[in-house]
């Protein structure tokens, strides 16, 4: 498809996504009920207004609801916003000083935590062939990251969330954004800093990983840092009887580590739509048993990137996961296997590239405090339109295939700390022969305990 | 990029948003089978519960399936036990069914806590050291049917705030409900007397609602600390205390790999006594049989206890 036929179609999605965002708190079918008072049970007669929001008391005509419209500008239910940061007055409790935020309330006003993830590491390589900024990546010990993560109800309409990531030498904000609880249709927006859903790694956090290191397809597609940038994201829950997920996000192609293979360093300004990246995500989820799941997604993004007028990438990847962890019966037992591909297409002068990236990660957790995993990664060089092996200009290196066998055991002495022993033979045949490398990383997780994601 | 073409025309369409019709039955879903048959007995034919978790899972670990956001996106009320048990995994299910209903502090999202009497509320700081520790009290208190009547009457009161026009209805309900499991609370009470005193090990502090009403008590925990596995010393010392007190029975609850407690139980020597950790709601089963089925295996160790 031609990038000019696409622009007038992404200027539509920008517009409806104003019109969207304004006519959202306009909605009155499904808006906020009005809040509780902080004593739990209402009397009955007070209550009696505070029915379900798709509700009319039967003493009201259609014209008195379109009066009250008209006057409300259709604000109708939308009370005082809710007191998302008062706990019950009824929990005992919920006045004690305590030392882990998130008391039992169940509600509070921030949850914080660091994450702290060291490593010890060993490469024979002089230059190990490590893309990913927070990888062990030199010999010694590595500071792979100290995580900040913040979260919290803003107010009924959204919630912020934000990852700060501190380096040794420096602060970053990884993550900082809003998503929006509200909208009406299964609709939900963010907005701000984050990273793109493209794929099931890639929005991940280390903390989430079942190895060390991310795969080499992620930082040599997108960069160190994995895909992220600032933007607008818009997702839908469909109607359908099963689980199926529809995301759309534009997003800055700029950045080193961040969009490598669009914009990346480049300072292009911005001057349509086209000049930003688009991300497509189709997620869907089917509980095969009770035990067994299936996750599968399809991704795409394409983005301008900075070989020439007008030269584009497109990403197209796909990813399933399959987990086992029986739950009718006492087991600790966790089996999950994971396989992701990236397939990337960029038009450089007088040429389109073609390249292939993937890995597939088996994790067995054998016992609730010990599992195992391996992964194989596999990447291959770029071709041009005649197939040969052409001149990559983001890695001129890589002129032959690429993979790495990774193998680890970890141990979590309990949920908030972990240790990781992982090997890894990495070929990559432009080298004369193949680099071992061995990782003990340790983690540790303080504050309010997070909420895990699928 | 029909995907893009797709988005465009759904954020036009929803611009002209038309109100949907009110479903007739409250849509209501639990996090646990127990709050799902309480609710199904106050709420009855005028409710539809689903609970996310099997009474076969541990509460403190359910996998946030999407499918579970997928049920969370039409519910009119989301019950929760609250107390941090749900923490790991039902607020990101919270955001992904972009329900406005059931986010905390609207009135579609009750945390159950709040009608209990609570133990184990620490009194003092405390931090991870001691162990995956509930800051605002123990969460386990359906085990004790007293907290689950006063569970049945808040969810009444909140299903007849949601839905006014049955508001009776649920009211008379939750009134029957708790008159009959009163009944058979006088019956279980008669039946377990002689726990009164008995000292018995756990697995994990699952138990302290239990004990505090029958009256039996918990001297030791097979896990060191909550959250973390039994260790051969620790494990030592709980026989060396349970031989020492006697203890004639050992529990464990139905999700836990029951094979220490097995050993120890042999052990000592004593009872195993495996709670199931819920209400086996999807099969059909009552709030009132769960208990009365714990009741018979606890009343089965007693007397075999006695015997042996």
């Amino acid at each position: 498809m031609s990038p000019v036929s696409r622009r007038p179609r992404a200027a539509l999605v920008v517009a409806s996504f104003i019109v969207l965002l304004s006519t959202a708190s306009a909605s009155a079918q499904e808006s906020v009920p009005p809040p509780l008072p902080d004593a739990g049970i209402q009397e009955p007669d007070a209550g009696a207004d505070a029915g379900s929001a798709e509700e009319v008391p039967p003493s009201l005509t259609p014209e008195e609801l379109a009066e009250i419209e008209k006057a409300f500008g259709g604000d109708t239910q939308q009370g005082v916003p809710a007191t998302t940061s008062a706990p019950p007055t009824a929990t005992p409790g919920g006045g004690l000083p305590l030392s882990i935020p998130g008391s039992g309330s169940g509600t509070n006003l921030l949850d914080m935590s660091f994450i702290l993830d060291l490593a010890a590491a060993a490469f024979t390589s002089k230059e190990p062939l490590q893309g990913g900024a927070h990888d062990p990546s030199r010999n010694g010990f590595n500071l792979q990251q100290l995580e900040l993560s913040i979260g919290s109800v803003v107010d009924p309409y959204f919630r912020f969330d934000a990852n700060i990531v501190y380096s040794q030498f420096g602060v970053e904000i990884e993550e900082a954004y809003g998503t929006t609880l509200a909208l009406p249709a299964s609709l939900q927006v963010r907005a701000g800093q984050f990273l793109t859903r493209f794929g099931r790694l890639n929005p991940t956090h280390p903390h989430a990983w079942d190895f060390a290191d991310q795969p080499f397809a992620l930082s040599r597609v997108f960069g160190g840092e994995g895909n992220r940038g600032l933007g607008v994201e818009l997702s839908w829950l469909t109607p359908l009887p099963w689980f199926v997920e529809l995301t759309g996000s534009l997003t800055d192609a700029t950045g080193e580590a961040t969009a490598r293979s669009f914009l990346a360093a480049s300072n292009d300004r911005v001057l349509s739509p086209l000049d930003l990246q688009a991300t497509g995500v189709v997620k869907q989820f089917f509980p095969l048993t009770d035990d067994l799941s299936l996750m599968w997604g399809l991704s795409v993004a394409t983005g301008p990137n900075p070989t020439g007028y007008r030269n584009r990438t497109d990403l197209y990847g796909t990813d399933v996961y399959l987990r086992y962890r029986p739950i009718t019966e006492a087991s600790t037992t966790l089996l999950t296997f994971q396989v992701e591909t990236f397939y990337r297409r960029r038009q450089v002068p007088g040429d389109v590239l073609t390249d292939f990236n993937g890995y597939a990660q088996a994790a067995w957790r054998f016992s609730q405090r010990w599992a195992a995993a391996a992964r194989y990664e596999l990447g291959t060089p770029a071709r041009g339109e005649n197939g040969e092996v052409a001149e990559d200009p983001l890695d001129p290196e890589w002129t032959k295939n690429r993979d790495r066998i990774s193998a680890n055991v970890s141990f979590w002495p309990t949920e908030f700390s972990r240790l990781r022993l992982q090997a890894a033979r990495d070929h990559a045949r432009w080298r004369d022969e193949a680099d071992y490398s061995l990782f003990l990383a340790l983690e540790l997780v303080t504050g309010a305990h997070g909420a895990h994601a699928f | 990029m029909r995907h893009f073409r797709f988005v465009a025309a759904l954020c036009a369409a929803l611009t002209l948003f038309i109100a949907v019709p009110a479903r007739a039955a409250v849509n209501v879903v639990t996090t646990l089978p127990d709050l799902a048959a309480l609710t199904k007995a106050v709420g009855g034919d005028l409710v539809q519960v689903q609970s996310m978790a099997l009474g076969s899972q541990d509460p403190h670990r359910v996998d946030a399936k999407p499918s579970l956001a997928l049920a969370l996106r039409n519910a009119d009320l989301l019950i929760s036990v609250g107390l941090d048990l749900e923490i790991g995994w039902l607020p990101n299910l919270q955001t992904g069914s972009r329900n406005p209903r059931i986010q905390v502090g609207n009135a579609g999202f009750l945390n159950a806590s709040q009608f209990v009497r609570l133990l184990e509320v620490p009194a003092t700081k405390v931090d991870r050291s001691e162990g995956d520790v509930h800051p605002g009290g123990n969460p386990h208190y359906l085990y004790d049917p007293r907290q689950a009547a006063a569970v049945a009457r808040g969810i009444a009161e909140r299903l007849a705030q949601l839905d006014s026009k049955n508001a009776a209805t649920y009211r008379a309900n939750a009134t029957r409900f708790v008159t009959e499991l009163d009944a058979a609370r006088v019956g279980w009470e008669k039946r377990l007397a002689g726990l009164k005193g008995v000292p018995v090990i756990a697995f994990h502090r699952t138990t302290p609602y239990l004990a505090d009403w029958l009256g039996f008590e918990p001297i030791a925990f097979l896990e060191p600390k909550p959250g973390i596995p039994p260790n051969p010393s620790h494990v030592a010392q709980v026989l060396v205390q349970a031989r020492q007190r006697k203890v004639r029975m050992v529990l464990i609850e139905s999700y836990y790999n029951d094979r220490e407690a097995k050993m120890v139980a042999n052990m000592i020597p004593a009872q195993l006594v495996v709670l199931h950790g819920g209400t086996d709601f999807r099969a059909g089963e009552t709030y009132i049989q769960h208990i009365n089925e714990m009741v018979g295996n606890l009343e089965k160790a007693l007397t075999a206890g006695k015997g042996g």
